[in-house]
Formats: structure tokens, C-alpha cells, sequence
């Protein structure tokens, strides 16, 4: 019983080509609402069932375990929500008249095309498709960042477009280093490409082409998740993008890349044993954490702010993955409330823009006085992305600092100092936004747009809320499934 | 397959590819536009044959239709986009490099030297009929990358990326005799795709700055 | 001992004799290709012998660098031509010194006339001297690397043991893609370090192009004629070097008469025809300016280079 796994692929590709196609503001409505209910329903199911059968699988083409199953429910629930933000954001604009109907359905095409590629991406059981899918999604988004045609959107869709290329193609180049050397264990076919049967081999293969193929998709796929120092496409890219889709890219493209190096990570260390990735992996994690605090404080535009704190979580998550064990379990946690937390703070952000048509940090402040929603939107996100509690970014932060102790300390004392200063800039950003006294008036928004967005934004907060005291405990489960996946290696390294 | 036609065999894939090297070379070192998309052209019909060769010599058959696909969409498709692109600009040619052309031809030649010393290790592991030329695909990957960092235009920028796309499908070929058909076919589409987008970006551009001189996007900075 | 001293004077006025046949040859075929008649292949001989004829004029500001340097470049550039087998794979001077002789033996001679053209203190002169330096400079590491990737191929950096081998195909299964490139290099080169087009036109006397012309422009009777006969030495030495490396199929590998006859009448006819190669490449591109010609020799360079690395990959 596969269906909801089909249903959470088909969804967003027909939910696209019918808005292409509809040509009417309601029907797109319509049937966006549907795909979001769809995503979050279909994410759900599907994790369910690998929670309580291991694994679900269409055969030969889409095989869900535990590490898929925790991708999808992220880049489904956020997914869903991001849908819900673009009718009520996209309606916003049209009914400004800042966009023609066609333009409005091309979008959402594009937009759903786009999840419908992130989604196929972890679900495929070939490294080589899912290279294909991966590719797709990097060019549904070089057109959604340009989207707006500016002089600003164009540049970053063109910095955007030519680093991911780049990247990607170097990735393609690992896979085909890692097929190079399955080839010879498993035959010249596609079984050669499984990650099943990849991880099954993974000792037999040959450790030379495999610390190579990784290295190749560490720096591809790494482009990608915007780690430093190949991450400069990202703060452009989220600044200039409409605001749906800036969250889309860090909520999901990111975490999307995130999963492909994970998914070589596995092979690598069933290989050549976890220490070769895991320090390359913790050294770029570190990298990109600095980077981006260092940056906090200097940011005059807030949707880059935003994006620079993406820069950073996203190598926090990775810096647990480096570490194993249990920072394993905290990476794959902070990934998702990164996903609802960032998500959640671009939606704020977008809210924010409509109402001012700027994105200057300066001019932005009183907002909780101003725009009630907006500004209690920025201030929880942020202070959640900050890593306080209640929320779950800080549990996750202090695993992986409690993880980096006990493996290596000196990891974990660079570790706890960046982000304490992280800490402190972006804190003092989210404060002078939401606080003080409001300063321009700006063009109040519109009723369907305060109702769909504050659906999306209320949707998510409840679950940042609702997992962030405790991990529920089937999603418990499933962290546990994916630290064993990475802990085969460890038992018995070459 | 006797051990000298074998052997004859290896050394006309090892020719192929080092032609296909040689015209990353004159990419490299040419200045016109039009020209650059010309030798993009000629490269993709010699990696084409040696593809087929490859084909031939091991009788795997699907290869054959990933030559064919790469004659019909990199030698044919691709070019006559470009140089639809090519012709609407107000510029034939590249003057001012990031990188001089003859610094650029050295550091390409490092560049090949780096390859070799990367794939050096893991070369005895392939096959002996293409083994080599892995080394050469990973040179022309680099010297892809290496393009769209020295040059300045737009349109050469998509060439040193279309050179790379290149690089990897020698790469596929050499290596592992060919991916599967169907991850071919799908490699091919997103390069396709990815050259379309790239083409209507290019437009655009031209269109907001009235030039394709990358350099001249600047607005977007800390 | 007596058949070295014969082989010397043999491949002696071998090379005397054919070089200028040669540089009327290339002259014919781009008047051929412009549609004109032109003059005789045979020219070149009745030119040096006028110019033999003339006495030469010397200006009082020239040392003795001046008069001297067109006995030392004729006679340099053939001692670089018996090193180098013509018709017969064993070479003269086979004892007395390898490629690397021959290369150097060439640059002193391009060392002595960038001395004669600064010599006479004119301005042109010192104009064509130091743009000869700026060629030579660049063509010089280009034309080592790419024989140096030949000499590994056979093992051997002695010229008559590299080309009796190739001829003999004697041990030599390597790739055709080091041998092709360091061709592509070494042909490039012999255009540059020859004055041909692109890099420099050597039927102009226009002031702001001319590198070669520029040297010897206050030459006159024999010794215009010296300076102009190794020239046409030069050249063919290096197409000699080349058709010999590459294709020294049908050369002499014994001293058999019948195979030296043969193998003269073949080397006559292979360059000749790399003779008519250049008339057509003269004909066909304009000359290059200045700043570009490094562009050509940094393609020459990288050639040679990747041919030495091909040598070492490819072999696996």
C-alpha cells in the first residue's frame, strides 16, 4: 500500500499543470488549498507507515526509509504551509495589480513544480535520479528567484543559477565516481545505483573513489545547502526572491541538499569509516556558522538577515551530522524546526514587505504595535531561531554541544562561542524589529491575504510549539531509524 | 577482442578524448563569441564519436543513443540557441578577461596536471579499454569551471558550463561505460532545460542592463 | 670514418642546396593562391647570387658584431642542421651533441642577430631585436617541451636514435596523442622562430610590423645574403625536424645507395610538401599583432606541456 507516497509525488504536478492551465484566480485557489491539504495529509501517512513497517516502496522507483520519511514530513508539512503563504501573498499582489492572471498561474506552476521535484528527490531510490530531480528543482528555482524581473532579482537569479550549476554538476561527477566503483561489485545496471544495495556493498567498494566521489558531493551538494564558503548565492537569492519561495529555499532546498550529503555520508562511512566525512563535514559546518554570525550584525536588508541565520543552521545541523552518534539524532531534529522556525520567520518578513515595500532593517521597528501579526510572527521565529527555549532549535543546539564534547571538545568550545555571539547579534536584530515605535505607516494589507497567511503562519507555529518541548514519539522512532543507519558504520570501520 | 586491437581500441578513445581536451584549449583561448559557441559545437561532435567509439568497441548499445542525444542537443539544439543569444547582443567578442588568455592557458595546464594527480589512485580500478580518459574528463570539468570564473560574459559563462556538462558525460563513458539509459536521458533534459533558462536569463539581462558583462551586477553586495 | 666525413659534406649541400628552393617554393604557392604567376621557385638562388656579387655597405657606427654575426648565424644554424638526420637516420655530428645542442645552437644564432640589429644603432633595428627577443623568449620553452615529449616517447634524446626508431617502428606502441600534440607545438613554434605568418610577415617592410625584416635591415651584399641563406637554412631545419620526427617513414636506416637515393627523393618531396602547408597557412590568416602572438605561444607552450603529461598518464 504505496498510495500516499504516490499521492505526496503527484500531488504538486498536477496541483502545477492544472494552474497553468485554469486560468481563473478562484479555481488556482482551490486547487492550491487542496495540494496543501494533500502534502500535509500524504507526509503524514507516509511517515506513519514507515514508523510502523520500516519502510515503504514502489518498486524499482521510490523507496521511503526512515531518513526519506523524515524529509518528506518536513518539506511536506512546510511545503503545505508555504502553499497556503504564496495564495495569500501572490493574491496580495495581484490584487495591487503588481501582477497579470497569467503571470499568477505561471507561478504557482513553477512554485508546485518545484516542490514536486524536492519531494520526488528524497524519495528516489537512484542516486543518479535523484540527481536529475535535484537538478530539476535548482532550475524551477533559478526562475521563481528571478521571478519578479527587477534589476536586483535578475542578478541573484543569475549568481543563483550559475554557483548551483556549478555545483551540481560536481556533484553528478561523485555520483558517477561512486558508480565507477559499485559498477564493479554490483554489474553494469542500475542496481549499481541503489542506495539499498549501495549501503549493502558499501564495505566491498573501493575507499580511494569513494573518499573522492564524496569529497565531489560535499562541495556540489554543499553549494547547494549554501555552506560556506560556496554560499553566496544564498543571501541574494533569499533576499530577492518573493517571499514564498525565499522560505521554500531555505526551508526545504536547503534541508533537500542536507539530505543528498547525508545520503552519501552513509555510503562513505560504511566505506572508509565515519571519521573521513564526518571531519571534512564538521570544518565546512564550523565555517559556515561563523560566516554567517559574523555577518548578523552588519545586515541593513532583513530578508538577508534571515537568510544569513539559514546559513548558519544549517551548519549547526550539519555539525551534528559530522559528529554522530547522538548528534545524528539533533541534526535531523534541528533540521525540522529550523524548517518550521525559518519558514515561519520569511513569512513574518514577506508580511513586513508588503506592507512597507522595503526590506531595509532600519526603517523596520514597532512592528508588534504596528502589525500585530507580522511582529509577533518575527518575534517568536526569531527568538526560537536564536535557539531559546521552549522551542526545539534549543534542545537540538545543546545535544550537538553535548555530542561535540564527548567526541571532541575542542569542536564544542568553537562551537558554543560562535553561538553565543550568533545568539547575541541576531537577537539584538529581532528585538529592534519587533520593539520601539513604529515608524513609516505603509499600505495596509488585505483581508484574503491576513487570512491565508496567518493560516500558514499559525499552522506553524503550533507545531514549532507542539514539538518543542518534547520529541513526539513517533517521531522519536524515526530519529532513532536514522541514527542506526549512520551507526552501521561505526561498529565496524575499515 | 585480441590484445592489439584492444590496445588500438584504447589509444583512439585516448585520442578522442585528448581532442576533446585540445578544443577546451581553443575555448580557452578565444576571444569571439561566435566562435566559442562554434568549438562548443565541435567538441560535443567529437565527444559524440567518441562515445560511439566507446559503443563500439564494447558492443553496449545504449551508448550509441546517448551519442546520438548528444549530437542532436549539444551539437545542434544548444549552439543554435546560443547563437540566437550571440546575435542579439551589441558585443562579438571578449575583451577585457578576469584572467589574460595566456595566464588562463597556464592555469589550465596546471589545471590537467591536478586532474591526473587526483585521479591517479583510482585509475588502475577502471576498465582498460577508457581508463584514461577519466583523468581527462575531470581536466575538462575543471577547465569548465575554471571558464565561468575567468570570464566575463554571460554567454561564455553558459559555455564553461555546457564544457563541464561535457567533461562529465566523457566521464560517465569512460568510466563506467555510460550511466543507465534512463539517467542519461534524464541528464540530457536537465541540460537542455538548464540551457533554455540559462538562454531566457541571458536575454533578460540584456534586456535590464543592456549588456551581458556579469561584471556589471553589482547592486546586490553586503 | 671517411663515410662520416662524406655523410657531413652529403647533408651538407643538401641543406645548402635545397634551403632556398624551398623559400621560393612557399613564395610561388601564395602568389599561386593571390592569382598571380610569380616568380620562379628558383629565384631565391639568382637573388643570392646577385646579392654575392654586390659589395656590401657598413656603417662607421657598427662594431665588430656587426660583420661577424652573419658568418656566426650560417654557420651555426647548419652545424643545427647536421644534427639533425635529412635522408638518412644516422646524423653527422651524431657524436658531437643531442636536441639540446640543436636548440641552443639556434638561439645563438637569433642571440647574435638581436646583438646586429641593436648594433647599428638604428631605430628600427633595436625595434626588430627586441620583439625577436619577446618571440624567441616565449618560443623556446614551447620547442624544448614538445621534443623533450618526442625524446620520452622513444627513450632517447638523441635525434638519429629517436627518428630511426619511429622509422623502424622499433619499440614504440605508445598513443598517438602526445606525438600529435607536441606536432601541434612544434609546428607553431617553427612559424614563430622562422618569422612566417602569423607571427611575423617576412615579405613586408612595413616599419610598424616587421620583427625579422626590422634585424637585418642594414644588411647589404654578401653579407645580406649570408644572413638571408640561413634564414631559409632555419626554415628548413625546422621542417626537416619536423617531417622527420613524425613521419620519418621512407628516410634511409642504412647506407645502402639505393635506400639513400630513396630516401633523399622522399624527404624532398615530404618538404616540399609541409612547404606548400605554409604557403596555404601564409595565404589563408593575417598576421597576428603584437600582444596577440603571446596567445599563440601560450597555446604552443600548453600543447608541448600536456604533451609531456599525456606521456606519463596515457601510458597506464
Amino acid at each position: 500500500m504505496a498510495w500516499p507516497l504516490l499521492l505526496l509525488v503527484a500531488a504538486p504536478i498536477v496541483a502545477g499543470l492544472g494552474s497553468l492551465l485554469a486560468g481563473r484566480r478562484r479555481a488556482v485557489e482551490v486547487l492550491q488549498c487542496g495540494l496543501a491539504g494533500a502534502m500535509l495529509a500524504s507526509a503524514a501517512l507516509v511517515a506513519e507507515r514507515v514508523i510502523a513497517a520500516g519502510s515503504v516502496s514502489v518498486e524499482g522507483f521510490l523507496q521511503v526509509d526512515a531518513l526519506s520519511a523524515w524529509f518528506d514530513l518536513i518539506i511536506g508539512v512546510v511545503g503545505s504551509t508555504g502553499t497556503l503563504y504564496a495564495v495569500g501573498y501572490m493574491g496580495e499582489k495581484m490584487d495591487r495589480a503588481h501582477l497579470s492572471l497569467r503571470r499568477y498561474c505561471q507561478f504557482f506552476c513553477l512554485f508546485d513544480l518545484y516542490l514536486a521535484a524536492m519531494l520526488l528527490a528524497v524519495n528516489l531510490e537512484n542516486i543518479a535520479i535523484m540527481w536529475i530531480a535535484i537538478e530539476g528543482s535548482t532550475l524551477s528555482a533559478a526562475l521563481l528567484i528571478g521571478f519578479d524581473r527587477s534589476k536586483e532579482a535578475l542578478e541573484a537569479g543569475w549568481k543563483y543559477i550559475i554557483l548551483s550549476s556549478v555545483g551540481i554538476a560536481l556533484a553528478l561527477f561523485g555520483t558517477i565516481l561512486v558508480y565507477y566503483s559499485s559498477e564493479h561489485v554490483l554489474g553494469v545496471s542500475s542496481e549499481a545505483l541503489r542506495w539499498s544495495e549501495l549501503y549493502r556493498v558499501a564495505q566491498g567498494l573501493d575507499p580511494a573513489v569513494i573518499k573522492l566521489a564524496f569529497i565531489f558531493a560535499l562541495i556540489g551538494y554543499g553549494t547547494k545547502a549554501g555552506v560556506a564558503p560556496m554560499h553566496t548565492w544564498l543571501p541574494d537569492a533569499h533576499a530577492e526572491a518573493p517571499t514564498p519561495v525565499s522560505a521554500m529555499l531555505s526551508a526545504n532546498m536547503l534541508t533537500l541538499a542536507v539530505y543528498a550529503i547525508l545520503r552519501f555520508k552513509a555510503v562513505t562511512d560504511k566505506t572508509v569509516g565515519p571519521e573521513f566525512a564526518g571531519n571534512l563535514i564538521i570544518g565546512l559546518a564550523l565555517l559556515s556558522i561563523a560566516v554567517s554570525s559574523a555577518f548578523f550584525l552588519v545586515q541593513r536588508d532583513y530578508k538577508r538577515l534571515f537568510a544569513y541565520s539559514s546559513i548558519e543552521h544549517i551548519g549547526i545541523a550539519l555539525l551534528g551530522f559530522g559528529i554522530g552518534g547522538l548528534g545524528v539524532f539533533a541534526g535531523a531534529w534541528h533540521l525540522m524546526n529550523h524548517a518550521l522556525a525559518k519558514s515561519t520567520a520569511f513569512y513574518g518578513a514577506g508580511l513586513v514587505f508588503l506592507r512597507h515595500n522595503h526590506k531595509s532593517l532600519e526603517r523596520v521597528t514597532g512592528l508588534l504595535d504596528q502589525m500585530p501579526l507580522a511582529g509577533t510572527t518575527i518575534l517568536l521565529a526569531g527568538v526560537a531561531l536564536a535557539g531559546l527555549p521552549p522551542f526545539g532549535l534549543f534542545s537540538s543546539e545543546v545535544l550537538i554541544a553535548a555530542g561535540a564534547y564527548t567526541a571532541k571538545p575542542e569542536v564544542a568550545y568553537a562551537f558554543l562561542a560562535l553561538l553565543a555571539f550568533a545568539f547575541a547579534t541576531l537577537l539584538y536584530q529581532i528585538l529592534r524589529m519587533a520593539l520601539g515605535t513604529p515608524g513609516e505607516a505603509g499600505t495596509a494589507l488585505g483581508r484574503q491575504c491576513r487570512i491565508f497567511t496567518g493560516a500558514a503562519v499559525g499552522i506553524n507555529l503550533v507545531m514549532l510549539g507542539a514539538i518543542g518541548l518534547q520529541v513526539p514519539p513517533g517521531l522519536e522512532t524515526l530519529l532513532a531509524s536514522i541514527v542506526t543507519i549512520f551507526s552501521a558504520g561505526m561498529e565496524a570501520p575499515r | 577482442m585480441s590484445l592489439l586491437s584492444q590496445q588500438f581500441g584504447s589509444q583512439m578513445v585516448n585520442l578522442g578524448s585528448a581532442l576533446l581536451l585540445l578544443t577546451c584549449f581553443a575555448i580557452v583561448a578565444q576571444r569571439r563569441l561566435s566562435a566559442c559557441v562554434d568549438l562548443f559545437a565541435l567538441q560535443s561532435v567529437l565527444l559524440a564519436a567518441t562515445a560511439a567509439l566507446v559503443a563500439f568497441l564494447t558492443g553496449i548499445h545504449h551508448i550509441y543513443i546517448a551519442a546520438a542525444l548528444t549530437v542532436v542537443i549539444k551539437a545542434v539544439l544548444i549552439p543554435r540557441i546560443l547563437k540566437q543569444v550571440v546575435e542579439r547582443l551589441n558585443v562579438t567578442r571578449e575583451l577585457v578577461m578576469n584572467v589574460n588568455v595566456p595566464a588562463s592557458l597556464l592555469i589550465c595546464g596546471g589545471l590537467v596536471m591536478l586532474a591526473f594527480f587526483i585521479t591517479q589512485p583510482i585509475i588502475p580500478l577502471g576498465f582498460l579499454l577508457t581508463r584514461d580518459s577519466l583523468a581527462i574528463a575531470l581536466a575538462i570539468i575543471l577547465i569548465g569551471f575554471f571558464t565561468m570564473i575567468a570570464r566575463k560574459k554571460a554567454v561564455t559563462q553558459v559555455i564553461g558550463f555546457l564544457v563541464m556538462e561535457n567533461g562529465l558525460f566523457l566521464g560517465a563513458t569512460s568510466a563506467a561505460y555510460g550511466m543507465p539509459l534512463i539517467v542519461e536521458i534524464g541528464v540530457f533534459f536537465d541540460v537542455l532545460v538548464g540551457a533554455l533558462i540559462i538562454g531566457i536569463y541571458t536575454h533578460r539581462l540584456q534586456d535590464a542592463f543592456d549588456s551581458v558583462d556579469t561584471t556589471k551586477l553589482t547592486t546586490l553586495k553586503e | 670514418m671517411l663515410q662520416a666525413v662524406m655523410l657531413i659534406v652529403a647533408q651538407t649541400i643538401v641543406l645548402l642546396a635545397v634551403s632556398p628552393f624551398i623559400v621560393g617554393l612557399i613564395r610561388k604557392v601564395k602568389a599561386r593562391l593571390q592569382c598571380r604567376r610569380g616568380a620562379s621557385a628558383f629565384q631565391p638562388y639568382a637573388d643570392l647570387a646577385k646579392l654575392f656579387r654586390k659589395q656590401p655597405v657598413v656603417s662607421d657606427t657598427t662594431s665588430w658584431i656587426f660583420t661577424a654575426t652573419p658568418y656566426i648565424l650560417f654557420a651555426s644554424t647548419l652545424a643545427a642542421g647536421l644534427l639533425v638526420p635529412v635522408f638518412v637516420s644516422q646524423t653527422p655530428l651524431n657524436f658531437a651533441g643531442n636536441i639540446i645542442a640543436l636548440v641552443y645552437l639556434l638561439a645563438l644564432g637569433t642571440f647574435f642577430l638581436i646583438l646586429a640589429g641593436l648594433d647599428a644603432g638604428s631605430a628600427f633595428g633595436g625595434m626588430g631585436s627586441s620583439r625577436e627577443a619577446i618571440v624567441a623568449s616565449l618560443t623556446e620553452p614551447a620547442m624544448i617541451l614538445s621534443i623533450f615529449a618526442i625524446a620520452l616517447t622513444a627513450g632517447s634524446t638523441n635525434l638519429s636514435t629517436i627518428v630511426h626508431k619511429t622509422a623502424l617502428l622499433e619499440g614504440i606502441v605508445t598513443d598517438p596523442s602526445p606525438h600529435l600534440m607536441a606536432f601541434a607545438a612544434l609546428f607553431i613554434v617553427a612559424l614563430a622562430e622562422t618569422g612566417r605568418v602569423p607571427v611575423d610577415n617576412p615579405a613586408t617592410h612595413l616599419e610598424l610590423t616587421m620583427i625579422h625584416e626590422a634585424m637585418v635591415l642594414e644588411y647589404s651584399g654578401r653579407y645580406l645574403a649570408l644572413v638571408e641563406w640561413a634564414a631559409g637554412l632555419k626554415l628548413l631545419v625546422f621542417l626537416t625536424l619536423i617531417v622527420n620526427i613524425f613521419a620519418p617513414w621512407g628516410i634511409a636506416t642504412s647506407l645502402a645507395p639505393g635506400a639513400l637515393g630513396l630516401g633523399l627523393a622522399v624527404y624532398l618531396v615530404k618538404v616540399s610538401g609541409l612547404a606548400v602547408v605554409i604557403g596555404v597557412i601564409e595565404s589563408m590568416f593575417a598576421k597576428l599583432r603584437l600582444f596577440r602572438v603571446t596567445d599563440l605561444l601560450g597555446v604552443a607552450f600548453i600543447l608541448a606541456l600536456l604533451a609531456l603529461v599525456f606521456f606519463y598518464v596515457l601510458r597506464g
